[in-house]
């Protein structure tokens, strides 16, 4: 009878907590636009460029990896499937690349280096007192510390994608041109044709939504934290789990309002 | 009462019975002598608009602390240097960033403006540490106690605060390097005639250097 009428509450739970982290995450989100000014310091501007460092450049040398065999693994499937047919490859790796897995997996690697990171660093800082040290040298720790770091997360997602899709789309067409002799010039060639406004703007919407999403999850869950050093994991594991739901929840939703 | 030439007037109620007030002139210098370091704690949150009280009013500088919203309550630290015990530093910044942040922040200080000041105040204060470059880059989780405390020392001079709230700032100093810290803020002090200082200690002998203007005892 008990866990009967548990299982709607734990349920329940679920949703409520999900809103009230959104709630908090969407509130971060309109506090950074509201202050975007505050990037025009030098001070604050340096934290952006920091955080750019930290999320976009750093996370290359991992995406170029990914990205790669990825681009080679579809390739390679879909040859042994249906052949070489320039416009099927050209279909599945805008469909597959530029559109799905380009934005979901570039948002998976930035959760797991930099969400968790920056989930962690915020924490320590909080537990430690050092947003109060902030406040009595008169900085407001929300300009310098969440601003840049919201900006500069979702522009290094944006660019990052754009990154993984290109480096996908040249490793994929490069490797058939090796192991089959496809000239790369066609394979490209595919894509290009096939390539519309729509599959443009769609991917852009994933990847600033994804950016966005994942900066301001990755402070809220920072912020949240209260009391002592075990409060660290728990804001970084939280901000990794609710940032990855959120990130398949928010693909689903662009993907449904973009092709559906 | 006019307040205007007061740099602190406190008057609150902590918790029921207690009550603490007492007024600082605006141009002084003032020993706060608590009786153990949870009340300093409590007092310092008071002060640095952390800790709203039960009842009552904190005034910096003219400026009701906790009548204010959050961004004016921090404004008001731009003319309050604070330095507190633990040195108060930000965690991932450099010994140099953070003596920097603040004067950079507020007066878009760069290195080349202050490196002179920073180097004659070490000089001073620390004078037995000759390889100040080897330590200027070290985060504060690698620098001793003595470290931190003058890191915060110099950056809170830099601003040129027109108050200065000392925190314990001769706790667990041996006497040469308490002497050399009186010696600092006492001369930091004299530099202008409207600043003010405030030292919150014990009553132990170490800051019987620090000649007071007033000392009030607090004895809640």
């Amino acid at each position: 009878m008990s866990q009967v009428t548990l299982l709607p509450e734990r349920i329940g739970r679920i949703f409520v907590d999900a809103l009230r982290d959104w709630s908090a995450t969407a509130a971060l989100v309109r506090y950074a636009l509201a202050h975007i000014v505050a990037l025009r310091h030098p001070v604050v501007a340096r934290v952006l460029y920091r955080q750019i460092y930290f999320t976009g450049i750093e996370a290359l040398r991992a995406i170029s990896l990914i990205a790669l065999l990825t681009g080679i693994v579809i390739i390679v499937e879909t040859v042994s499937l249906v052949g070489h047919q320039p416009a099927i490859l050209g279909q599945i790796m805008l469909w597959v690349v530029v559109r799905e897995l380009g934005p979901l997996l570039t948002g998976i690697v930035i959760i797991a280096r930099s969400s968790s990171a920056a989930a962690a660093e915020l924490a320590t800082m909080k537990i430690r007192g050092e947003m109060n040290s902030l406040r009595v040298m008169g900085i407001d720790p929300m300009d310098i510390l969440i601003v840049p770091r919201i900006v500069g997360m979702t522009l290094s997602v944006v660019a990052v994608t754009f990154y993984f899709q290109l480096t996908a789309i040249l490793g994929g067409f490069a490797a058939t041109s090796i192991w089959y002799g496809v000239p790369l010039r066609q394979g490209l060639q595919g894509v290009i044709d096939l390539m519309t406004v729509t599959e443009i703007l769609a991917s852009l919407t994933k990847a600033l939504a994804f950016g966005i999403m994942i900066a301001a999850t990755s402070c809220s869950f920072g912020l949240r934290a209260k009391g002592t050093v075990t409060a660290v994991p728990q804001a970084a594991t939280g901000a990794v789990m609710r940032g990855i739901i959120t990130l398949f929840l928010l693909d689903g939703v662009i993907t449904y309002l973009f092709f559906v | 009462m006019n307040h205007a030439s007061y740099a602190c007037v406190l008057d609150v109620a902590i918790t029921a019975p207690h009550r603490i007030a007492f007024q600082v002139p605006a141009g002084s210098v003032c020993k706060l002598i608590v009786s153990s370091r949870d009340r300093k704690n409590e007092l310092l949150s008071l002060l640095t608009g952390l800790a709203p009280p039960a009842a009552g009013s904190v005034q910096l500088l003219g400026e009701d602390l906790y009548a204010q919203d959050e961004s004016q309550r921090i404004a008001v630290f731009r003319r309050v240097g604070v330095v507190p015990e633990d040195g108060g530093l930000i965690s991932n910044l450099k010994m140099w960033e953070n003596i920097l942040l603040p004067s950079a922040y507020h007066h878009a200080h760069r290195v080349e403006d202050v490196e002179p000041r920073v180097v004659a105040l070490f000089n001073d204060l620390y004078p037995d540490r000759r390889d100040l470059r080897s330590i200027m880059g070290k985060l504060p989780d690698q620098l001793s106690l003595r470290e931190r405390r003058l890191t915060a020392l110099v950056r809170a001079f830099l601003m040129e605060p027109d108050l200065v709230i000392y925190d314990f700032v001769l706790a667990g100093m041996d006497r040469e390097a308490a002497a050399r810290i009186v010696a600092a803020t006492s001369e930091f002090q004299a530099q202008h005639r409207d600043r003010t200082s405030i030292y919150l200690c014990t009553d132990e002998g170490a800051y019987a250097r620090v000649q007071a203007d007033q000392t009030i005892e607090l004895e809640h």
